[in-house]
This record gives C-alpha cells, sequence and structure tokens, in this order.
C-alpha cells in the first residue's frame, strides 16, 4: 500500500487528544512484508504536554517478489536435499529456479569429501564392518554433498528396495549397495532393477543366494513384484515363480562361505569380505517360461524389460515419487485399495516414465518443475525423516567440515530418532511422515536441534548469530530478531501463532533493549538461546 | 612398464615369512591395529585404535612374532594410561612405551609391560604445543620426535616433553609437510617423515634442516599416493607404506625403486586355532576362491585389497627389526604381516 520494496521507508502514526497524556499503540502488519528496525512497538510513551505527537516508524519493506522466489528455493532444498543455508540459498538464487533444477538434475555422483583423509581417522569407515562405520561415512557424506539431489534419490530407492544390517551383517556390502543408488538412480529404471539384481547385498538380503534350478526360492522374485516395481494386483502367484525360475543362478562368489560369514555375523579371520555379484550359468533354470503374459526363455534381463513396461509399474514408482517428494501417500500395502490423493500429478509422472523410456531423471525434471510440487499447500507438509534432520542441522553447524571423532555420535542420534541408517525395520523400509513421530523420538529429535542450534561452540552457529545481529542500528526489535533467525536457518516460515511465541520469547529476554554498540556480546547470548528455541518449533521438525 | 597393482615378483628383496594376528573385540588379536612396536626384547606391542562405537576394542596388544601372546594394556578413556584416538608406539632407550593420542594430544609413557607412568602434551599450534601427533620415533640421543599432523609440522622434545625444536611447517615448497604421518629416524641419525598428503617422503637432519624429497604423486614404481609410514633398515634402505596403493615400497637411500610388495598374507596361527575350532566356516572357506579377478575393480588398490584377503589392507605402518625383518601393520585386515631380508637384488 505504501512504498517501493526492497528500501527502509518511514511509516508515520499522528495522534491527537487534548491533552495526550500516555499514548499506547501497537501494530499489526504482515510480518511477511516488512520488517520493523525499530523497537518502537508495543511499548508505553509518556508525554505530559504535548497535544499532537506524529511517531515514524521505520520498516524495511521486503521484495515481495524475491521472498517467494526465496520461499520456493528453500522448499525445492528441503525436499530434494536436506536444507540450505541462507549463504547457499542466495547462490542458487542467483541462478532462478529452473536453471537451478537443472544443475540438480545433471550433476554426477563424486565423493564430495576427501574419502582418503576420513579413513585415515576412521578405518574403519574403509571396511565398513557394521551400521556404525557405513552410516557415519554416509553422513559425511551427506553433510557436505554439492549434489543433493543425488543423495536423496539414493534414499529413496533405499527405502523402496529396503535391505538391512540385521541380515546382512557386513556394512561394506550395504555400503555399495548405496553408491549403487547413486549411481544408477537418476537413469532408466531398467538399468536400475537390473543391478538390483545383481546386487550382493540383495542376493543375502532376499536369498536369492537360495534360488536354485528346480528349487526356486521365491523370495527376490515376490519382492521384485510386490514391493520394487508393480505392486500387489498386477500380478499372480504364477508370475512370481516364472519370475523366480529367471532369476535362478543370479548368485555371489563364494556363496557357501559368505552366507555362513553372514548368518554367524563372523568378523575372522581376518576382518569382513567384499562381496562380488557372480552368475553361475550351471545352476540358471534356462526353461520356457511365461511371464506377464509373455513367453519366452527368460533370464532376469527379460523380465526386468517386461516389467518395466508395465503400466502398473509406472504408476507404482510414480506413486513412490509423489509420497518421498510431494505429500504423504497412505502405506504402501493400501495403495492397491485407495487411489492417489492427486491422480493428475500421478499421470503426468507416469507420462514422463513412458516418453523418456523409463528414465526417472525425466519423472524428476515434470516433477521438480510442476505447479503441485510448487504449491505453498505442500510447503512444510511432510515430517523429516531423522536423517533428514540431523543433516540439516550439521549443515548449519559445520561441525564437520573435516573428520571428527563426533560423527559416530551424530550417528547414532538418528539411529536414537528412529532410523538405524543401513538397518530399516524390514524390506517395507521405513514408513514415512507421522510415524516418524512418537514419544520417545520427538523428545529425541527437538532436544537434538535446540541443543546445536544453540551451540555457541559451533562455527556455523556462530556466523549465523553474527549476521543476526550486525546491524547498523543501534537497537533491533524482537520482531526483527526472530525474523532474521528464521531467515538464517534457510528461510524457515513459521506459522503466526509459533512466530509471536518467539517473538514474545526474545521480548521476554530483553532483545530489543540491548544496545548493539555497547552490548553486542549480550546480544549475541540471547540470539544463542533464541536459535534453541526455534529447534523446538513444529516447522523445524517439517521439510 | 609396471602394471599399477601388480606383483614385481622379478626382484625378491624381501621374502614373505608370515602373519601374526586375528580380528577379535578383545585380548589376543587386533581391531583396527594401527602401529607396532618392536621392543628390545622382541616382544611386539600392537595398538588397535578400534572405533568410536565400539571403544572397549580399544588396546595394546602384546604378543611376539611366533603368536605367543603375553596380554593386553590400555583402553578407552582420558584417565592414566588410556586414549581415545591412539595412534603411535615407539620405546626409548630404556624400553618404557611411548604412545601418542591424537584426539587428547598428548603423549603416555608406560612400563615395557604397559604400566602407565604419566603423559605429556598440551593442544595447541604453539611451539611444543600439538595438534593430533600421529607418529612417533627416538633418536640416538633419546629424544623423540612427534609428527603434529595437523600442525603440519614435526617437533622434537625431551622424552619427558621438554620442547627442543620444530621444523616442516616453514622453508620452501619442498620443506613444508602437509598433514604429516609416519616418521622414523634412521641409523643415519636423519628423519625421514612420510609426508602424506604431499603424496612424498621428505628427509631431515636431526636439527630440522631439509635434504631431499623422495616420490611424487600416483600409482607407478616411486610415486606415492597418502604415504603413511617410513622405515629405514641398516643399509639405508627405505620401506615406505604406500597407503593408498595398498602397498609397501622399497627404495635404495637415494630415493630409487627397488621393489615393492602387495601382500601375501597367509593364516596366522591365531587364525588357525580359529579356523580348526569352527568347521562350519573352515570347511566352505577351503572350497572358496579367495583371489577374484582383478580386472573388475578398474584398477581401484582399495577395491582390489576390499576383495582380495592376502594384499595389503591399510597398511599404515612399517617397521624394521634389528635383524632386518620387515612389519607391515594393516589397519583394515587386523593382521601383522611379516618379510625376511632375502639376497638383495
Amino acid at each position: 500500500m505504501l512504498f517501493c520494496t526492497g528500501r527502509t521507508e518511514y511509516i508515520p502514526l499522528y495522534f491527537s487528544s487534548a491533552p495526550i497524556s500516555s499514548i499506547a499503540f501497537s501494530l499489526t502488519l504482515d510480518p511477511l512484508s516488512y520488517t520493523f528496525r525499530r523497537p518502537f512497538l508495543n511499548r508505553w510513551i509518556d508525554v505530559e504536554t504535548v497535544q499532537e505527537l506524529t511517531i515514524y516508524i521505520e520498516v524495511e519493506i521486503k521484495d515481495m517478489s524475491n521472498k517467494e522466489d526465496l520461499a520456493l528455493m528453500a522448499h525445492l532444498f528441503r525436499r530434494i536435499g536436506f536444507g540450505a543455508s541462507r549463504e547457499e540459498l542466495d547462490e542458487y538464487l542467483d541462478d532462478g529456479y529452473e536453471q537451478t533444477v537443472e544443475g540438480l538434475l545433471n550433476t554426477s555422483p563424486v565423493s564430495p569429501v576427501d574419502d582418503a583423509l576420513i579413513r585415515r581417522y576412521h578405518p574403519d569407515h574403509s571396511t565398513t564392518h557394521d551400521t556404525s562405520g557405513a552410516g557415519s561415512y554416509l553422513l559425511y557424506r551427506l553433510v557436505a554433498t554439492k549434489s543433493p539431489l543425488i543423495e536423496k534419490m539414493a534414499f529413496f530407492w533405499s527405502n523402496i528396495f529396503a535391505t538391512g544390517y540385521a541380515k546382512v551383517t557386513n556394512g561394506k556390502p550395504l555400503s555399495d549397495q548405496f553408491r549403487t543408488y547413486r549411481t544408477y538412480g537418476m537413469g532408466r529404471l531398467d538399468d536400475l532393477l537390473l543391478q538390483l539384481s545383481r546386487d550382493p547385498a540383495m542376493i543375502i538380503w532376499l536369498d536369492n543366494i537360495d534360488n536354485h534350478n528346480n528349487a526356486i526360492n521365491e523370495n527376490y522374485g515376490r519382492e521384485l513384484l510386490e514391493l520394487f516395481s508393480m505392486g500387489v494386483g498386477n500380478y499372480t502367484e504364477d508370475d512370481i515363480k516364472e519370475c523366480s525360475r529367471a532369476f535362478t543362478g543370479w548368485t555371489i562368489a563364494n556363496a557357501d562361505y559368505i552366507k555362513e560369514l553372514a548368518v554367524r555375523n563372523s568378523i575372522f579371520p581376518y576382518g569382513k569380505l567384499a562381496w562380488d555379484y557372480e552368475y553361475n550359468e550351471d545352476d540358471h533354470d534356462s526353461g520356457i517360461k511365461t511371464f506377464l503374459g509373455e513367453t519366452g526363455n527368460f533370464n532376469g534381463e527379460d523380465i526386468i524389460r517386461i516389467i518395466c513396461e508395465q503400466p502398473a509399474t509406472a504408476r507404482f514408482i510414480a506413486r513412490h515419487i509423489y509420497h518421498f517428494f510431494v505429500a504423504d501417500e497412505p502405506p504402501v500395502p493400501q495403495w492397491p485399495y485407495e487411489d492417489p490423493k492427486d491422480i493428475e500429478a500421478i499421470e503426468m509422472l507416469e507420462k514422463a516414465y513412458f516418453d523418456s523410456d523409463h528414465n526417472i531423471k525425466e519423472m524428476l525434471r515434470v516433477l521438480l518443475l510442476s505447479k503441485f510440487f510448487k504449491s505453498e499447500k505442500c510447503r512444510f507438509a511432510k515430517v523429516k525423516s531423522p536423517v533428514e534432520l540431523v543433516t540439516g542441522v550439521l549443515k548449519l553447524t559445520e561441525e564437520f567440515p573435516g573428520p571428527n571423532i563426533k560423527i559416530t555420535e551424530r550417528n547414532q542420534q538418528i539411529s536414537f530418532m528412529g532410523q538405524t541408517l543401513f538397518n530399516p525395520p524390514s524390506v517395507e523400509g521405513w514408513h514415512q511422515g507421522l510415524e516418524w513421530i512418537e514419544t520417545g523420538s520427538l523428545t529425541e529429535r527437538v532436544n537434538f536441534a535446540s541443543e546445536q542450534l544453540g551451540d555457541n561452540t559451533k562455527v556455523g552457529i556462530k556466523k549465523i548469530v553474527r549476521k543476526v545481529t550486525e546491524d547498523e542500528d543501534a537497537y533491533i526489535s524482537s520482531e526483527a530478531y526472530v525474523d532474521r533467525c528464521l531467515e538464517q536457518l534457510g528461510a524457515l516460515e513459521a506459522s503466526p501463532p509459533i512466530r509471536e511465541t518467539l517473538i514474545k520469547y526474545a521480548d521476554e529476554n530483553g532483545l530489543a533493549d540491548i544496545n548493539l554498540s555497547n552490548d553486542g556480546p549480550e546480544a549475541e547470548r540471547k540470539v544463542y538461546s533464541l536459535l534453541s528455541v526455534i529447534g523446538f518449533m513444529p516447522e523445524f521438525q517439517r521439510c | 612398464m609396471q602394471i599399477p597393482g601388480s606383483l614385481d615378483t622379478n626382484k625378491k628383496f624381501m621374502a614373505y615369512s608370515h602373519t601374526v594376528g586375528l580380528c577379535v573385540m578383545q585380548g589376543r588379536g587386533f581391531m583396527y591395529p594401527v602401529d607396532t612396536l618392536i621392543a628390545d626384547n622382541g616382544r611386539m606391542h600392537t595398538i588397535s585404535r578400534a572405533y568410536t562405537s565400539a571403544a572397549h576394542n580399544l588396546r595394546i596388544t602384546i604378543y611376539d612374532t611366533d603368536g605367543e601372546y603375553y596380554g593386553v594394556y590400555g583402553g578407552y578413556g582420558s584417565d592414566l594410561g588410556k586414549f581415545i584416538w591412539p595412534s603411535s608406539i615407539a620405546a626409548d632407550h630404556d624400553g618404557n612405551v611411548f604412545v601418542s593420542d591424537e584426539q587428547l594430544d598428548r603423549i603416555t609413557i608406560y612400563t615395557s609391560d604397559g604400566s602407565p607412568i604419566s603423559y605429556w602434551g598440551t593442544k595447541g599450534d604453539q611451539p611444543g604445543e600439538l595438534n593430533g601427533p600421529a607418529s612417533l620415533a627416538f633418536d640416538k640421543n633419546n629424544d623423540i620426535f612427534v609428527s603434529d599432523h595437523q600442525n603440519n609440522r614435526v617437533q622434537k622434545f625431551t622424552k619427558d616433553g621438554v620442547f627442543i625444536l620444530s621444523f616442516g611447517d616453514k622453508g620452501g615448497n619442498e620443506s613444508k609437510l602437509n598433514l604429516p604421518w609416519g616418521i622414523t629416524v634412521g641409523p643415519d641419525n636423519l628423519v625421514y617423515v612420510a609426508d602424506w598428503a604431499n603424496h612424498r617422503v621428505n628427509k631431515y637432519s636431526k636439527e630440522g634442516d631439509y635434504i631431499q624429497s623422495f616420490g611424487s604423486y600416483g600409482n607407478m614404481d616411486g610415486q606415492f599416493t597418502n604415504p603413511s609410514s617410513v622405515a629405514v633398515d641398516s643399509d639405508g634402505s627405505i620401506y615406505v607404506a604406500d597407503w593408498g596403493n595398498e602397498r609397501v615400497q622399497i627404495l635404495d637411500s637415494d630415493g630409487q625403486f627397488i621393489t615393492k610388495l602387495r601382500g601375501e598374507a597367509t593364516i596366522s596361527r591365531w587364525a588357525q586355532e580359529f579356523l580348526d575350532a569352527n568347521y562350519e566356516e573352515a570347511e566352505p572357506r577351503s572350497r572358496s576362491n579367495m583371489e577374484p579377478d582383478l580386472g573388475r575393480f578398474g584398477g581401484n588398490p582399495h577395491e582390489e585389497s576390499a576383495h582380495t584377503e592376502k594384499f595389503f589392507w591399510g597398511p599404515t605402518s612399517v617397521k624394521i627389526d634389528s635383524a632386518g625383518s620387515l612389519y607391515v601393520t594393516e589397519s583394515n585386515r587386523h593382521r601383522v604381516q611379516i618379510y625376511k631380508p632375502n639376497s638383495k637384488a
């Protein structure tokens, strides 16, 4: 209504009364539009003799178009990655949304960390005997990655093709499997399923090591159809058998020895061995098979080709993508009985799947440029998984510019919140959404976020506090402190009641009364406390 | 031209003898061992660095080359005699044992049988302060050199921790160290440093004057990738744990390449006793091919070693005893491979 955006302006408030003995006033302006730069709100002003008074309220008018761009960019990185700092968001804003999406889609899975340096400090990260080494090493990568979509897609697939340490009992094959998801996770589904079928950890996890010619084990064949590609109701029991026959002989080298070591969780004699895929033609059923209506001398590659041509597969993958990146769908077992929440969105993704010859990257491009992904209603609508929450916090704290013994503790904290990396609870993976929140895990989550954000020893938090308290003026209003903190934490948005609560907290702590010119350290101390309180807000637990 | 990762069998400078070790969480064996002391009494002390979530695995194991086991000492913690990130072990002329801790930034002293005596060291970057003491070596005067790796320097102290001098963080690029790791004092009383992040070995006088560098980054003969340890025998031959290439290279006293070792581990006495008692594992193992086709690993030595049990994997320490035998401690295979001197080419 008033001014140009991005500038500091003055709002005159005119009062006339005879006499004016005292004036109480407060203003309510849209906090998304204005940043108050003077602490004049909610104050009593005693004026004994003045009969007319004009008070100028200094406000900085925010650039709304830029603010929307910022909010959208922040949303993008909360969903396709693990959040982004204000500084990172500014860099991406320079490129614009579409170009940023292209950059995310076209990066390569090079290691973002110095593997040699990490292995020097943590020799267990080489062999990754167990989930501790594998998980901690992964956490280093997640915090440092400049290709967050690749890591996020690896998580996406790892939760669909869930494979767990509980049975594999060897961290390296699981870590190697995750590497496969990085490499193939944004390519053709056919290639990914082929790699999955040759993956040593999967071969142990779903017993294809016991799938022999004339003595099939249906475990892998069943889950390939039910949980990995098509979903219940789109195939028959005979299809499962024929699929399993096609994957006979897909095993690992030294199968008997490796299986025994896995069953016994043996570290003897010289630590755990890495595993290798091996095709045993002598153990392959080379007979004629009929699968999903097609007949031939099928091997596993043919089965995957047929699976990937099915509309049910496109629907299944599209629904998973929507569920993971946009909004919670019902749990997978309910999918045969419940329609997608947004059928138009699902159909757009299905079309991209077939138009691109089953290319996942093209599905993602359609997704990330779509209105349904960008829409405001889906922002902060999903609950962060524990690894998303912890990684996002660690990006802000900058605790791990290099190897640090604390990485193990951080990885353990992810476990305490209900997600032990590389050890999902079952072949269904972790259920998403509100299932992450239960009494114990919620306590762990908010305590972790609050403790880390308020930690004055963390380099990243020090930087944030410095940016919040840097001002040419001596005083900053409570509203400005809150807004600046939210912005520095990655353009975080608080609902009006939560924002009011934070402002009240800042007021009660006297932030607005602190003269930054004289008592900067005191202001900084209180901002650490404010950041710590922000760690408790619901929006911080969401993405 | 040598193929990276291949064995140079033409020059049998050192002959493989046997392996000592077993991956176990406690007691007789190791868990991610990083360094070994060959004590004057013939006993070996190997540090198990373990890992943070298995802190109870931290220990120093005493044994001998025949696999006779004498016990353990140390353990996780910051009290006297404990450690958190132990990295190196050395003995003074009296037989007392010194252990560096990269996390606590201190050097702990034990008697030769592992009873703690005291410790010294203060975190910092000033002269005499430490930031990640990675390796230890005594000179003929019974003074101790410490590779103070995060300060990118080597410091010399009396064995009681009184600062004498430092070097490696000044001078030209040749003399400057970058995250140095292993260190040794040769029979010539010169100091050899595995300049880890510069992929070379640097030689200094005992006063810290730069003399010479060996090697450059790479995987060809005479090149290194993140060397972790260095030892010098009585003839002046230089043994380098070429950690990033998962091998040991042997150079002559002028730094010229002689030969390389990739690892030939066999079943140790402790391992054999385990397999004898565990037929369920021993039997399928006996039917297994433990040497996969290396072609599938794209020339990546880390993956080759991960899949080939006999190869060095994480050779963090090389030591030479008075008889000229070579001891290679492998963190990722939880063992020590021992080579004995042969007719030298």
